[in-house]
């Protein structure tokens, strides 16, 4: 499937053309000019990398990726049972199927290891869920040193009344480039609920596009980019309505310090016919520094009659009276800042309801934007 | 404990203090009242250290030292508090977590030992009771949903938590009933103590009959204009503000 993603994505040509990448075009064009070869999907891992994702909730229940490719040698498959099946076809192409027995967390863990040179790697899962709950945990880890450039396409297809529940956790080196593309299709009454935060990385990439193809069929994404340096993140939300009574919701936040650069499109289309739907977008976005640039826009486009919609979109500072209440009571400047950067990333996760994993997005999201505190 | 001497202030350009001089000891209460404009709330605003306020004359002492070199976290730790006339709302910040924080960085920069959850609760327990506010709101983002009197109150249960050397209240009697009215004088006058001053910024007398000041300043235009013993913030009552202007008019003829 769509082989030709990364190829794209590493020289630039045939996207760099198109409206969607018009803000990321210089990222894209400093990595086309660079040669990259193929990443090795036997290199080891170190065990500091592992201690990133080997988390004790997930045990038995991990797939690990390394460069792209399936490593069952590093994942831990015992306790997965006979819900899930795995299959695997050229070209890093995984299948996953879920039955409804599932239940619990399934943990997918994609490992950008560097060699000497640049490396890139391009991978797609599919993913089919027949029925019942699933909560997937996606995790893009790296490791420091030469340039790595992923590419992962995820396709998911959501059967009648299944619920899918995707927490994504991508926190790169600054070596590590990254473009994602999830799609997923949803029949009647399906329910696919996305948390996304993304650290660091030289430039990632997320695309999301999601089709509410049956009625009563629902939509939620939360989700936070926070960079510093020169990082640099594009998401884009395409979500279509095409059938009756189908809702959406997506509140995202971004904060960039520093030189870092944002950018967040999301756009919800209602087709004809596609009555009763109820499509909420809400974009907040914070800069820190006055160097650092974040772009929001927000698209809504309705053809069809009896629709509920409201979109809203913001890129501002920190709140000066919020500041200096917290520091006149004590706080130290720095720790003022943390404290409402912090919020203001966070609220996003207060619907993960698995503590364990909360607790660690919100010490990574901590870690990773309050580093050195920012400063203007 | 506090001194001010001709002290000018200028906000957006605009000249509000026009020489105020002010000494407030230990255990004493000034009340400052004036009509609206008359610059009380700047007052209070540079004696906490807010961004926009540029002094361009005068000095402020505190405890000895001058206090406009300090940073507004500083001017805490050394024992300054201002409840605001318009507690911010900040969503997604605990308020507990936020008091915690708070109290244990003046303690820190002081050098005295961090508080840690069981003494901080204890505290938090003790000073609750005074001020009738409910445990729930502890829970909550600070001030975030609060009613007008709750996030007065609030104010004064942070500064009963705090123990601050001088307490500015900047206008904490506007919008509250007389019940809560009460409640905030009784959680002032518990704190009232031979080595604390408080500075009690107000629009009207009410107040002033549930804390009881030992002066009251009348600041009008960016001066003080008169100053008295609390009989004085009667007379205002009985004969408003205008009476003020033109004692003031009838003492520059």
């Amino acid at each position: 499937m769509d082989a030709s993603l990364i190829d794209a994505f590493g020289t630039g040509d045939a996207r760099e053309r198109e409206e969607s990448w018009r803000y990321s075009k210089a990222a894209l064009r400093a990595l086309s000019q660079q040669d990259f070869t193929e990443a090795d999907e036997q290199a080891p891992l170190s065990p500091a990398l592992r201690a990133q994702f080997e988390w004790p909730q997930t045990q038995g229940r991990r797939l690990v990726f390394v460069n792209g490719a399936y490593a069952p040698a590093c994942s831990d498959t015992s306790g997965i049972g006979d819900a899930l099946t795995i299959a695997q076809a050229v070209d890093r192409r995984t299948l996953l199927t879920i039955a409804a027995g599932f239940g619990g967390t399934l943990h997918l863990v994609y490992a950008n290891v560097p060699s000497a040179g640049a490396t890139r790697w391009q991978a797609s899962s599919e993913i089919r869920v027949l029925g019942g709950s699933a909560h997937v945990v996606e995790q893009h880890v790296g490791e420091v040193g030469a340039d790595v450039l992923g590419a992962l396409v995820s396709q998911f297809q959501i059967d009648a009344g299944a619920r899918v529940q995707i927490t994504t956790l991508s926190d790169l080196p600054d070596s590590v480039s990254l473009y994602r593309r999830t799609q997923a299709a949803l029949a009647d009454d399906a329910v696919f609920g996305g948390a996304h935060a993304i650290l660091g990385g030289r430039l990632q990439r997320f695309d999301i596009g999601i089709a509410l193809a049956g009625a009563k069929a629902r939509f939620d994404s939360r989700g936070v980019f926070a960079l510093r340096g020169r990082q640099h993140a594009d998401v884009h939300l395409d979500v279509r309505h095409v059938a009756r009574d189908t809702a959406c919701d997506i509140v995202w936040r971004g904060v960039a310090d520093q030189r870092a650069r944002g950018i967040f499109h999301g756009a919800i289309t209602v087709a004809a016919g596609a009555d009763g739907a109820d499509a909420q977008l809400s974009n907040k976005n914070l800069l820190l520094s006055p160097h650092a640039e974040i772009d929001t826009q927000p698209v809504l486009e309705i053809y069809a009659d009896e629709v509920k919609a409201a979109h809203g979109a913001t890129v501002g500072q920190l709140d000066e009276r919020a500041l200096f209440y917290l520091r006149s009571r004590g706080l130290p400047l720095e720790e003022a800042r943390r404290l409402l950067i912090g919020a203001f990333c966070r609220s996003v996760f207060a619907d993960v309801t698995e503590a364990a994993l909360r607790e660690r997005i919100e010490t990574l999201l901590d870690a990773r934007v309050l580093a050195g505190g920012g400063g203007a | 404990m506090l001194t001010i001497e001709n002290l000018h202030v200028r906000v957006a350009g605009k000249e509000i203090l026009k020489g105020i001089s002010l000494t407030v000891n230990p255990g004493e209460v000034h009340a400052i009242m004036g009509p609206n404009g008359a610059g009380k709330s700047t007052l209070g605003n540079v004696l906490a250290g807010r961004e926009g306020y540029e002094v361009t004359q005068g000095t402020i002492e505190f405890g000895g030292k001058p206090l406009l070199e300090l940073e507004p976290e500083e001017r805490a730790a050394a024992g300054v508090f201002l409840a605001f006339q318009y507690p911010v709302e900040i969503p997604g910040v605990n308020n507990t977590y936020f008091l915690r924080a708070a109290l244990n960085a003046q303690r820190k920069q002081r050098g005295e030992a961090e508080l840690d959850s069981m003494q901080f609760l204890k505290l938090v327990r003790e000073k609750l009771a005074v001020l009738h506010l409910k445990d729930e709101l502890l829970h909550r983002a600070v001030n975030e949903g609060f009613s007008g009197g709750e996030k007065k109150r609030n104010e004064i249960f942070q500064m009963a938590l705090l123990e601050p050397k001088l307490a500015i209240l900047d206008e904490t009697d506007s919008g509250l009933d007389i019940d809560a009215l009460k409640m905030v004088a009784d959680g002032v006058n518990a704190m009232r103590a031979p080595e604390r001053a408080f500075v009690v910024i107000t629009h009207y007398q009410r107040l002033l009959d549930y804390i009881v000041p030992d002066v009251v300043h009348v600041l009008a235009d960016g001066r003080i204009v008169e100053s008295g013993d609390k009989s004085l913030a009667h007379r205002l009552e009985e004969h408003g503000y205008a009476w003020i202007a033109e004692r003031k008019l009838a003492g520059a003829a």
